[in-house]
C-alpha cells in the first residue's frame, strides 16, 4: 500500500485511490452522477433508520458524514462545546453548504445531540430545496410485540409518508422486496470481504475494509454494486504477503467511526483490525434482510433493524447481554487478541457503556481491553497513537508470556 | 373507599430480621474508623480553630451589640419587630452552619422556631417508629448522615423571608421532610444489611430516578419508593458537598467527567455500594435523558436477581400516534408489578388519588395565577421544591398534603388580598428560571431575593403537565397517565423537539412578565447545550436580558456557589444597572456551608 508508513504490503487495490476519494467528500462523484441521473439523495445517520428503506423507488440513500473536518466553531456556537464533535461536525458542514445536494434528511429521535443537530439543519434553513424534508423519528429502547409495532408505525407515519407525500415514492410491499435484493447484494459482498478478516494472513486490510464498508454506505449502491463486485473478485484472487503484517489482532467495538484514518492508525500501531462493531461499520449494517413471503415486509424489515441493533440505547437487559455476546462473538470469530471499547468524546450512551462493559469483558470475558474516548476528529491524536501502540506491546507480551507458560507446562 | 391512613400503617408492622453479628461487625469496624480519625486528628489545631471562631463570636456579638445601640429608636424598632438586614453576615468563612439562627422580628422569629421544633418532633417521632434500623444505616451510609443538615436545609430555603411567606415556606417543606422522613426509616428497615424486613420487602417497588410514583396509585397495599431519591437525589441539595464521593469513584471506574452527575453520582453510589439491598422489583426507566437511560444497566449489574421493568416511553411524546404505544407500555408495567408481588390494580384506588391529584393541580394553577399578577404570593425554594416533589414524587397519594395545600392556599389568597411583598422591601424584578437548578445551590433564588431582589416567579421544571388526568374510562386513564410521565421534570422541555424549550420559554416570558431570565447551565446536560446559541440568539431578537449560570449540578468543585453569584453579580451591576439591595450577601465565602 502506498499511504502511511509501510505496514502493509499488499498490492494496492484496483480501485481504492477512488474509493478513498469519494470518501472525500458527501457529496461525491457517484451522488451526483445519480442525482445528474433523476435520482434523490436522502441524507441519515443513524442505523435506527433502516437504509433499505431509503432506497425505494429513486431515491438513494447517503450515510451523512463530514470528511475533512477542521474548525466546527459555528456549530459550536449553536451547541456548545460539551457536545458530541460528530453532531457538530455535521451541523458545520450543513451552515458550509456541505449538504445543500440532499433532498431529504431522514433523522431519528435516538440520542438528543444527534436529534439538535437535525432540528438546527431544519431551523436554520440549511437546505432551501423546496420539497427538502427532515424526519424525526421515534424508536423504542427495547424489543417487545407492541414496540415492534410502534417502529413500524413510525416508520411509516414519519418517513415513508414523506416519500411519498413529497416524492411520489412508491413504497409498496414489491418495491420493498426489490430494495431489500439490492441490499442484500451489497451485504454479502462486504460481509464476504469481511469474513476474510478472520484468516491468519488475510489479502484484505483493516483499513481497506472500512474503505469498501464505508463507501458502501455513501453512495447509490446501484452505481457502487459494480465497482464492489469487482473488488471482491480482486481480493479473493489476491496474493497475500508471505507472512502475516501485524503484531496483534483487534476488535473494535463501540460508538461512531466514520474515519478510516482512525483504523490507519490502530494499524499503523501494528494492530490488524478483524472486526468493527461500531456505527457506520459493518456490525450491524451488513447483515443480510431474510424476507418471507407470509408476513408484512415493513415489519419484517423493522424487526431485522431491532434485532440487528447494537445501540447502546437498547435499555433491556436482553439487548445489554446481547452487546456483549456480540463483542465476544466478533473477537472469538475473528480471532482477536484484544478489544479497543471506544467512544465519540461526550456520547452519553457509549460514555456509560464504555466505562462499564469494558470492566466486564475484561474481567468475566477475559480479553484484553482498551477503552478510550476520542475525538471525531482523531487522525491527529499523538495520544491516541501512543495508546494503540502501548495496548499492542501489551498484547504482544501477553502472547509471549502465554507461550512461555505453555511451554513450561510441557 | 374509605379513607386509608397514609403511609398504609401496615408498612411499620412488618418485623424486622437484624443480623446482629453483622452489625456488631459493622460496628467494630466504624468504630475503628472513629479511632483512627480521631488518632490522626491535629487536636492543636482543632483547638486553634475553636479559639479564632469563639474570638470571631465574641467580636461578632460585639459588633452587633455596638451597631444595634448605634441605631435610631425608629431602626431599632424595625429590628425588633421585622428583623435583620445584613444577612451576609450569617455566613463565615470555612464553616459548615451559619454563625447563628436568623433573627426574623419577635412574631416571625418565635414562628420559625416553633417550626423548627415541630420538624425535629416530627423526626424523632418518626424515627422512633423504628429506630434501631436507621440509627444503623447512619453506620452504613454516609448520606444518611447528611439528613442531620435538614434544618439547616430549611434555614437556608426560608432565609429573609418574613410573614406568610415565610408561614407558607414552613409548610411545603414540612411535607417534603416528612416524606424524607418516613422513606428513611422504610429504606432503613427493608435494607438487607440493616432492618431487613422481608415481608416488607415484598410488598416494595422500587422506583429509578425521578421516575414519577402515580403509577402506585393502583396498588394501595404496596409501597413504591424512588429509589435513588433520598440516597443520591434529595440529599445533594440538602449537603453540597455528599455526592463528591460518588462522583469521584465512578469517574475513577472510568465513566467519562462530562456525562450528568445524576447518573453519575447513582451509578457512583452503586460502585460504592451506598444504596440499601432491598425491594421486590425495580423500575427502571429511559427518563428524562440519554444519561438516566444508561444508568440502567448499572443497576442489573449491582443487583442482578432484581426484577427489573423498563418503562420507556417515546422521546416525540407530541405524536399523537405514539400515546397509545406509551399507554400500552404503563399497561406492561402494571402487569409487571402484578406478577412480581402478587398485588392487584385497583382501579377505585387508583381514580381516587387521581381526583385528589387533579385537586392539588388545580391548586397549583392558583399559585401560577396569583403570581403571574403584579403582587406574586408565593415564591422561593421551598415552592419550587415543594412543587417538583408533589409532581413527582407524591402525586395526591399522600392525604396529608391536601390540607399542606388548602393552608397554603388560605394563606396566600388573603396575602394577596391585602398585596402584601412576598420578599418585603426587595422585589424589584421579576424573573423565571430556565433549566434545571443547581442541586448544591437548590436556595439560590433565595439568595438572589435577598441580595437583589430579584423575585423569581416560577421556574422551567415546575412548568408541566396541568390536565386533569382522567378519572373514570379506564383506557383513557392510561393514556394520561402515560402523558403525565412523559411529561416529567425536565422532560417535558428538553425532549421532543427543541420547541418544547425554546419557544416555550418565550411564552412563559410573555405569561409571567419577566423583566430578566436565569438560565441555568448545567455543563453536563447535553440535551440543553445543544440549545445554547438559538437561545442566544433569540433572546437578543427579542431583547430579552438572559444570564447563564453555568453549575456542574451536583458536583460543587466545578463551579462553587461563589462563582455562580459572582456570574449573577456582574449581570446585574452591568446588564440591569442594579445596585445590591443586601451589600453583605454580594461576595462571601460558602464552599465548606451545607
Amino acid at each position: 500500500m502506498r499511504k502511511g508508513r509501510e505496514v502493509y504490503h499488499l498490492k494496492d487495490l484496483k480501485h481504492l485511490i477512488y474509493f478513498e476519494n469519494l470518501l472525500e467528500e458527501a457529496n461525491n462523484e457517484l451522488v451526483q452522477q445519480a442525482q445528474a441521473e433523476g435520482k434523490l439523495a436522502i441524507g441519515y445517520t443513524c442505523y435506527h433508520i433502516p437504509e433499505v428503506l431509503l432506497n425505494l423507488g429513486s431515491c438513494f440513500s447517503v450515510r451523512l458524514r463530514a470528511p475533512r473536518t477542521g474548525s466546527i466553531d459555528m456549530a459550536t456556537y449553536y451547541m456548545s462545546n460539551y457536545t458530541c464533535e460528530f453532531a457538530r461536525a455535521l451541523l458545520e458542514r450543513s451552515i458550509e453548504g456541505g449538504y445543500n445536494f440532499l433532498d431529504g434528511l431522514a433523522g431519528v429521535d435516538a440520542c438528543s445531540m444527534m436529534n439538535r443537530f437535525y432540528e438546527h439543519f431544519e431551523l436554520l434553513k440549511l437546505n432551501e430545496k423546496p420539497k427538502m424534508f427532515v424526519s424525526h423519528v421515534d424508536v423504542p429502547f427495547k424489543i417487545e410485540d407492541y414496540t415492534i409495532r410502534q417502529y413500524v408505525k413510525q416508520m411509516k407515519h414519519r418517513l415513508l409518508n414523506y416519500m411519498e407525500d413529497n416524492y411520489h415514492v412508491d413504497t409498496s410491499d414489491a418495491a420493498l422486496r426489490k430494495a431489500v435484493e439490492e441490499h442484500n447484494e451489497v451485504c454479502r459482498i462486504i460481509s464476504e470481504i469481511g469474513e476474510m478478516r478472520a484468516l491468519e494472513n488475510p489479502p484484505v486490510t483493516g483499513y481497506e475494509f472500512h474503505i469498501l464498508n464505508l463507501v458502501s454506505y455513501t453512495c447509490p449502491k446501484y452505481l457502487i454494486l459494480p465497482l464492489l463486485r469487482e473488488t471482491l473478485a480482486e481480493i479473493k484472487a489476491r496474493e497475500a504477503d508471505d507472512k502475516p503484517w501485524y503484531r496483534a489482532r483487534v476488535a473494535i467495538v463501540g460508538s461512531e467511526i466514520d474515519d478510516p484514518s482512525l483504523t490507519k492508525m490502530i494499524e499503523e500501531a501494528g494492530a490488524f483490525v478483524v472486526s468493527d462493531r461500531y456505527c457506520y461499520g459493518s456490525t450491524p449494517g451488513r447483515e443480510v434482510i431474510e424476507l418471507n413471503d407470509t408476513d408484512d415486509v415493513l415489519t419484517q424489515i423493522c424487526e431485522h433493524y431491532m434485532r440487528h441493533s447494537e445501540c447502546a440505547r437498547y435499555i433491556a437487559d436482553d439487548k445489554v447481554l446481547q452487546r456483549r455476546e456480540t463483542a465476544d462473538k466478533l473477537a472469538k470469530k475473528f480471532h482477536a487478541d484484544g478489544i479497543i471499547y471506544e467512544q465519540m468524546k461526550f456520547c452519553d450512551y457509549w460514555g456509560f457503556e464504555r466505562a462499564l462493559v469494558s470492566h466486564i469483558m475484561n474481567e468475566e470475558y477475559g480479553w484484553p481491553v482498551l477503552s478510550i474516548d476520542r475525538p471525531y476528529n482523531a487522525r491527529t491524536s499523538g495520544q491516541l497513537r501512543t495508546r494503540f501502540q502501548a495496548f499492542v506491546e501489551s498484547l504482544e507480551i501477553k502472547r509471549i508470556h502465554q507461550a512461555k507458560e505453555a511451554a513450561s507446562n510441557g | 373507599m374509605a379513607e386509608t391512613k397514609f403511609p398504609n400503617p401496615s408498612f411499620w408492622r412488618y418485623k424486622d430480621h437484624i443480623d446482629w453479628k453483622a452489625q456488631a461487625k459493622n460496628l467494630k469496624e466504624v468504630g475503628g474508623i472513629i479511632g483512627d480519625m480521631l488518632r490522626e486528628t491535629d487536636w492543636r489545631a482543632v483547638a486553634a480553630r475553636h479559639k479564632k471562631n469563639l474570638t470571631l463570636t465574641g467580636k461578632r456579638i460585639a459588633d452587633e451589640a455596638k451597631a444595634f445601640a448605634a441605631m435610631s429608636n425608629d431602626e431599632r424598632k424595625d429590628v425588633i419587630l421585622n428583623g435583620e438586614k445584613k444577612l451576609g453576615k450569617l455566613y463565615r468563612s470555612g464553616c459548615m452552619a451559619t454563625v447563628r439562627r436568623e433573627w426574623r422580628g419577635v412574631g416571625d422569629t418565635a414562628y420559625d422556631f416553633y417550626e423548627w421544633l415541630r420538624m425535629w418532633g416530627m423526626f424523632l417521632g418518626t424515627f422512633s417508629k423504628d429506630l434501631v434500623p436507621s440509627l444503623n444505616a447512619t453506620l452504613y451510609y454516609r448520606w444518611m448522615i447528611s439528613y442531620f443538615c435538614a434544618h439547616s436545609f430549611m434555614d437556608k430555603n426560608t432565609l429573609g423571608q418574613r410573614g406568610s411567606a415565610l408561614r407558607m415556606s414552613h409548610l411545603l417543606i414540612y411535607d417534603i421532610f416528612r416524606y424524607v422522613a418516613e422513606n428513611l426509616v422504610f429504606l432503613a428497615k427493608c435494607d438487607e444489611k440493616n432492618g431487613n424486613a422481608t415481608e416488607l420487602n415484598k410488598k416494595v417497588v422500587l422506583f429509578d430516578e425521578m421516575t414519577m410514583g402515580q403509577i402506585m396509585a393502583g396498588f394501595p397495599d404496596l409501597l413504591g419508593i424512588p429509589y435513588q431519591l433520598l440516597p443520591v437525589f434529595l440529599v445533594s441539595e440538602v449537603d453540597q458537598l455528599t455526592c463528591v464521593p460518588y462522583i469521584d469513584a465512578v469517574e475513577s471506574f472510568g465513566l467519562p467527567s462530562d456525562t450528568c452527575p445524576v447518573p453519575s453520582s447513582e451509578c457512583g453510589a452503586i460502585v460504592t455500594d451506598a444504596l440499601p439491598h432491598m425491594g421486590s422489583c425495580f423500575i427502571s426507566s429511559s427518563m428524562p435523558c440519554d444519561g438516566s437511560t444508561m444508568a440502567s444497566s448499572y443497576m442489573a449489574r449491582r443487583f442482578p436477581n432484581l426484577p427489573v421493568f423498563h418503562l420507556t416511553f417515546p422521546v416525540r411524546y407530541e405524536y399523537e400516534e405514539t400515546v397509545e404505544d406509551a399507554a400500552e407500555d404503563i399497561k406492561h408495567c402494571i402487569k409487571f408489578i402484578e406478577e412480581t408481588t402478587g398485588a392487584k390494580w385497583n382501579w377505585d384506588a387508583y381514580f381516587k388519588q387521581m381526583k385528589r391529584f387533579n385537586l392539588e393541580t388545580q391548586y397549583e394553577l392558583q399559585k401560577w395565577e396569583v403570581n403571574q399578577t403584579p403582587y406574586p404570593q408565593l415564591i422561593g425554594p421551598c415552592y419550587e421544591l415543594f412543587r417538583k416533589w408533589n409532581y413527582e414524587m407524591d402525586g395526591g397519594a399522600d392525604p396529608r398534603v391536601i390540607k399542606t395545600f388548602e393552608k397554603v392556599n388560605k394563606i396566600m389568597l388573603e396575602a394577596y388580598e391585602k398585596r402584601e411583598e412576598a420578599w418585603r422591601g426587595k422585589m424589584k424584578y421579576r424573573a423565571i428560571v430556565w433549566s434545571c437548578p443547581a442541586h448544591y445551590y437548590a436556595n439560590l433564588t433565595n439568595w438572589i431575593a435577598n441580595c437583589w431582589g430579584v423575585d423569581v416567579l416560577v421556574e422551567m421544571e415546575s412548568l408541566n403537565f396541568t390536565r386533569p388526568l382522567e378519572t373514570e374510562d379506564k383506557e383513557l386513564a392510561l393514556q394520561d397517565l402515560a402523558r403525565l410521565y412523559e411529561r416529567m421534570v425536565m422532560r417535558r422541555h428538553t425532549n421532543g423537539g427543541y420547541h418544547n424549550v425554546v419557544n416555550e420559554l418565550w411564552r412563559q416570558c410573555e405569561i409571567w412578565k419577566v423583566d430578566m431570565i436565569l438560565m441555568y447551565q448545567n455543563v453536563a446536560c447535553k440535551n440543553m447545550a445543544t440549545l445554547q446559541g438559538l437561545l442566544d440568539e433569540q433572546a437578543r431578537q427579542k431583547d430579552y436580558k438572559m444570564v447563564w449560570i453555568e453549575h456542574d449540578l451536583m458536583d460543587p468543585r466545578t463551579v462553587s456557589r461563589r462563582a455562580m453569584r459572582d456570574k449573577i453579580n456582574e449581570f446585574m451591576y452591568t446588564v440591569m444597572g442594579a445596585t445590591p439591595i443586601d451589600e453583605s450577601l454580594v461576595d462571601f465565602e460558602d464552599d465548606a456551608t451545607w
